[in-house]
């Protein structure tokens, strides 16, 4: 495959891509430099360098506040996924399920749907149904967007399963649910880790479902950062968005290092 | 096929505890059971809303209407807002796609390195959230002097007077496009991979250049690839809520936004359930539409002697 981007054409294409990466990374990289400058505004040029904005955000009681709610809800969404994904990937999978295109894109809808929409719907029908405990909702609207995400990941590693390796453990002997564990399994476990890491970062950075349920105790991150943004306009908001970044940054290496990205991302 | 499929019937018969098709549905139930609770009921129910009559006390009830429709369809300040976002996600879309085809050539054909490097640089910005993104386009887009874009044209000597971007339109296409181009990018250059390297050595062997052989092989060979990372771009374009709310301004008023008055300002459930179909409507039109454009072409293209 080496060799194909050759020639002025190849220059010219890698120029480009050079080109485009700058315009991806820049507005991280303003982010993050602004989140060391000593001026009180976050505006540009930045000026000296300081980590006081990154001390002052992580002694704010709030901020800390929001982000033990934003892990807590990602685990709790991310587990509950796993739960209720985990069993329905493998039925469409291996049983002759009635109506089973129409289930698996049933399951997979959330992702279709415009997330804005979603919430709205659930946070209409919450209404109604006099559910006033916005932890208990945010974790419903969370599990909601993520599920299809393990559905997805865990569908796709259990057609790549080799059967084969079933069929010879189960003629050697092996009990079923031994074959399963120890044969199926370990098999779909990349699977079933990228989607749970893909689960926990689509909820720890959801903006569009928090913000219909969210209420004045119990805040996301994503929430309290844009809240801010509307009151504060020192480089204490960059400081925030760079440690959410820093977040993101350490769940693709984590990724990387697990799965591989490219097959994490093709699946 | 055959084989594989002898095989599942093998592993079933081996299976005596359960009917198989119960078993089946009993790991089923819980996603299904939490979906139509949380998921198709509440949908349908605001499908509702958006035919029924909201009363001034708040109450929605009978009459059905298509009120709301109407009003959105036929008065122009709401039929501009849709335009805007018709527009706005049309362009993201192009231009995401124009971005997007470099990268996944190197992703496809470069170094391994390079191929590497250009993989995590694009997939990286996917776990950042989209609210971060949106406010370093904003310190890079500021209307003022501090924006960075113009402190670089003022540096650059470009006059005294600063551009302004954010708050309209292009400010929403320039950061969504920014936030969607891993989208577009991961399925293209899947699509790339999957071509024949020998298609490409053959057209370059037989004279062709280089420019020729990527407009007549790579370019229709990569159109599924194209295809789905547009639909995806300009679906989530048009049902976006946060990129358009924090560098749109007024001037950039797409459909998210308006949904978003409706029901915290103007507390009209009707025609923000309305909207909701609408943008809804706008996903599902993308993917048929441009899946079905997509086939006609083919079509056409084999009808006028496979080329």
């Amino acid at each position: 495959m080496a060799g194909r981007l050759s020639g002025g054409g190849g220059f010219i294409i890698y120029t480009v891509a050079a080109a485009t990466l700058v315009f991806v990374a820049a507005p991280l990289i303003v982010v993050v430099a602004l989140s060391f400058s000593e001026a009180n505004l976050a505006i540009f040029p930045p000026v000296g360098f300081t980590i006081s904005w990154y001390e002052g955000v992580i002694a704010n009681e709030e901020f800390r506040h929001a982000f033990v709610v934003s892990v807590t809800l990602a685990l709790a969404a991310t587990a509950t996924s796993f739960v209720l994904g985990v069993p329905a990937a493998y039925a469409l999978d291996r049983w002759p399920v009635p109506g089973a295109r129409a289930i698996e894109t049933m399951l997979l809808t959330p992702l279709i749907l415009p997330i804005l929409i979603t919430g709205l719907a659930l946070l209409q029908f919450l209404a109604a149904m006099r559910m006033r405990d916005a932890a208990v909702n945010l974790f419903v609207g969370h599990v909601l967007v993520t599920l299809p995400y393990l559905v997805r990941t865990v569908t796709a590693s259990l057609k790549q399963v080799d059967r084969s390796f079933e069929e010879a453990a189960l003629t050697l002997g092996a009990p079923p649910w031994k074959v399963f564990w120890r044969v199926t399994v370990p098999q779909i476990v990349p699977g079933i880790a990228a989607g749970c890491l893909f689960a926990f970062m689509i909820s720890f950075d959801d903006f569009p479902i928090s913000f219909w349920l969210a209420d004045a105790e119990t805040v996301p991150l994503p929430i309290f950062l844009h809240d801010s943004m509307t009151k504060i306009f020192d480089p204490s908001i960059a400081a925030m968005s760079s440690l959410m970044t820093l977040t993101g940054i350490l769940a693709v290496i984590g990724l990387e290092k697990l799965v591989g990205l490219r097959r994490a991302m093709s699946v | 096929m055959t084989v594989s499929a002898m095989h599942t019937t093998d592993i079933k018969m081996r299976r005596p505890a359960l009917p198989t098709s119960l078993m089946g549905l009993a790991l089923l139930f819980p996603a299904l059971a939490f979906l139509t609770v949380f998921l198709v009921l509440p949908s349908l129910i605001l499908l509702g809303y958006s035919v029924l009559t909201q009363s001034q006390s708040g109450d929605i009830s009978l009459p059905l209407t298509i009120g709301s429709y109407e009003r959105l369809i036929l008065s122009p300040a709401y039929r501009r807002v849709v335009m805007t976002t018709l527009r706005v996600a049309s362009f993201t879309a192009l231009f995401t796609s124009l971005l997007a085809y470099p990268l996944a050539m190197v992703i496809a054909y470069g170094r391994p390195l390079a191929s590497r490097v250009t993989m995590i640089l694009v997939v990286a910005p996917l776990v950042v959230s989209v609210i971060v993104r949106s406010y370093g386009w904003q310190l890079l887009l500021g209307n003022s002097n501090t924006g960075v874009l113009n402190w670089i044209l003022r540096a650059l000597g470009a006059g005294p007077a600063p551009v302004q971007v954010l708050y309209t339109e292009w400010a929403i296409v320039i950061a969504s496009v920014h936030v969607f181009l891993p989208l577009m990018v991961l399925p293209l250059s899947a699509s790339l991979g999957r071509i024949n390297p020998s298609l490409n050595e053959a057209a370059r062997v037989l004279g062709a250049p280089a420019w020729r052989a990527f407009l007549r092989i790579t370019l229709p060979l990569s159109v599924p690839g194209l295809i789905a990372g547009l639909t995806i771009v300009f679906s989530l374009t048009a049902a976006s809520y946060v990129t358009p709310e924090m560098v749109g301004g007024n001037r950039g008023l797409m459909l998210g936004v308006l949904l978003e008055q409706q029901i915290n300002t103007a507390f009209d459930w009707s025609m923000a359930a309305a909207i909701a179909v609408v943008m809804v409507a706008i996903a599902l039109f993308a993917t048929v539409g441009v899946g079905w454009f997509a086939d006609g072409r083919t079509t056409l293209r084999f009808r006028r002697g496979g080329k």
